[in-house]
């Protein structure tokens, strides 16, 4: 072959020849061959060139990174900035259509001297009356949630008529979903609370929430009144029967808090 | 002398190239094949002689970085190096079309004979030639994309014409 080529042809043949000679032997031998050397020298010589493309390739993510980070953090005080607004104009909505704000209410303590009803306590007997304050109608609650309302009112003690009275109806929602229903208390087949003329559509679920709605003339609005107990299906099957265990231990009060003048949403200006 | 420093630089910015920038695309699917690409573009510039030392050498340190198959890279592409830098002669390198076609054979052979060291059967073929088009498919266009740009900078073709290089 080299005898009709010319010179440089013969020398590049010749050349690529030795290149393929050499990377057939290395296929054959290769791996039988120390590498560990040669890529100990290639790893010296291109640790530096990695180490500067590495920190160029850090730098560009540090800095898309960053601009992400500044673009959330803006989209958030731009959120943060549109609800507290929305918070001022909810406030002010509901004051032009004398809706009630939430607001903390004032709390007059009482003891309770005494507890009658059986088996379940069903009235209490309190330390305050009108000279104190204390009024027919105003709304008697524990640190854990509702207890009753006042049914009577004398000079220096009241009588409060407790959630588990027969004749007690509180207007309720479920707290997570506002399914409404009326709280009342039964004593078939066994004393309890039940949350009554909740249709079977509704979806209530055991452990949610259940506080006052607000619907009642009586009651202000968002104050805790139980939990869900358990859910079944009412004996006429037309609505769901929900058993609420109540947050204020009826049984066990000493100390209770009366709200003097609840005033119901559609008493407001 | 200037030769060999300009191998050298190529060898080694090639490897980086290789190594970390386009390791990234390759992790998700898209195997930009550089070595092949600098072996042809090193050989339709210089020639069979520079292109078959080029491919042996940047091939060599291309397998030195694998785990095996030590001279699997080296083969291919010293013999690709001499068979575009002979051809080199006879084409319009400085066409964008040659260029492209040359590169997409190129690519094509290499990823080809790479992919034969791991081929694992009849299962895998489909997904094998699948990612062999598509490197080949990615890669002629980017390095066609590439020679234009840098002879739009330079002001000036990267390679003189067959006929003139044939009288010198």
């Amino acid at each position: 072959m080299g005898g009709f080529l010319p010179p440089a042809e013969r020398r590049s043949s010749a050349l690529l020849g030795l290149y393929v000679a050499l990377s057939l032997l290395l296929l054959l031998i290769g791996d039988r061959l120390p590498q560990s050397g040669p890529r100990g020298v290639g790893a010296w010589i291109f640790a530096p060139f990695d180490r500067v493309v590495l920190s160029l390739d850090r730098a560009a993510a540090a800095w898309r990174d960053n601009r992400e980070l500044h673009q959330r953090i803006a989209e958030l005080e731009i959120e943060n900035a549109r609800l507290r607004l929305q918070g001022i104009e909810n406030d002010q909505l509901r004051e032009q259509l004398g809706l009630r704000t939430y607001r903390n209410y004032a709390l007059k303590p009482v003891e309770v001297l005494a507890l009658s009803g059986e088996p379940v306590p069903s009235a209490a007997t309190l330390s305050a009356g009108a000279h104190q304050g204390v009024h027919e109608g105003d709304v008697v609650v524990t640190r854990d949630g509702l207890l009753g309302r006042i049914g009577e009112s004398y000079p220096g003690l009241s009588r409060a008529v407790l959630l588990t009275d027969l004749n007690s109806a509180v207007a309720c929602e479920v707290e997570s979903t506002g399914v409404l229903g009326v709280l009342r208390f039964t004593s078939t087949p066994y004393p309890r609370l039940v949350l009554t003329g909740v249709p079977l559509s509704d979806t209530v679920r055991v452990g949610e929430r259940v506080v006052t709605s607000g619907l009642s003339r009586r009651y202000p609005r968002a104050i805790p009144v139980g939990q869900v107990r358990r859910v079944g299906p009412d004996p006429t099957g037309l609505v769901q029967d929900i058993e609420i265990e109540p947050a204020a231990r009826v049984s066990r009060i000493r100390h209770a808090f009366v709200i003097p003048h609840p005033a119901p949403a559609e008493d407001q200006p | 002398m200037k030769q060999i420093g300009a191998l050298l630089t190529v060898v080694v910015v090639t490897l980086l190239l290789r190594s970390t920038a386009l390791s990234a695309l390759a992790a998700r699917g898209v195997v930009l094949d550089v070595l092949a690409f600098a072996v042809t573009i090193w050989a339709l510039r210089n020639g069979e002689t520079w292109g078959s030392t080029c491919g042996f050498f940047l091939g060599l340190a291309a397998d030195f970085d694998a785990a095996h198959w030590l001279g699997r890279h080296a083969l291919a592409l010293a013999l690709m190096g001499y068979a575009v830098g002979r051809l080199g002669r006879t084409l319009v390198r400085d066409s964008a079309r040659t260029q492209l076609v040359v590169l997409f054979i190129c690519t094509l052979l290499h990823q080809a004979w790479c992919a034969a060291f791991s081929f694992g059967g009849a299962e895998g073929a489909v997904v094998t030639g699948m990612r062999i088009l598509i490197s080949a498919a990615v890669t002629a266009p980017a390095g066609t994309l590439i020679l234009g740009v840098v002879r739009r900078v330079t002001g000036h073709p990267l390679f003189s014409h067959a006929h003139l290089d044939a009288k010198s």
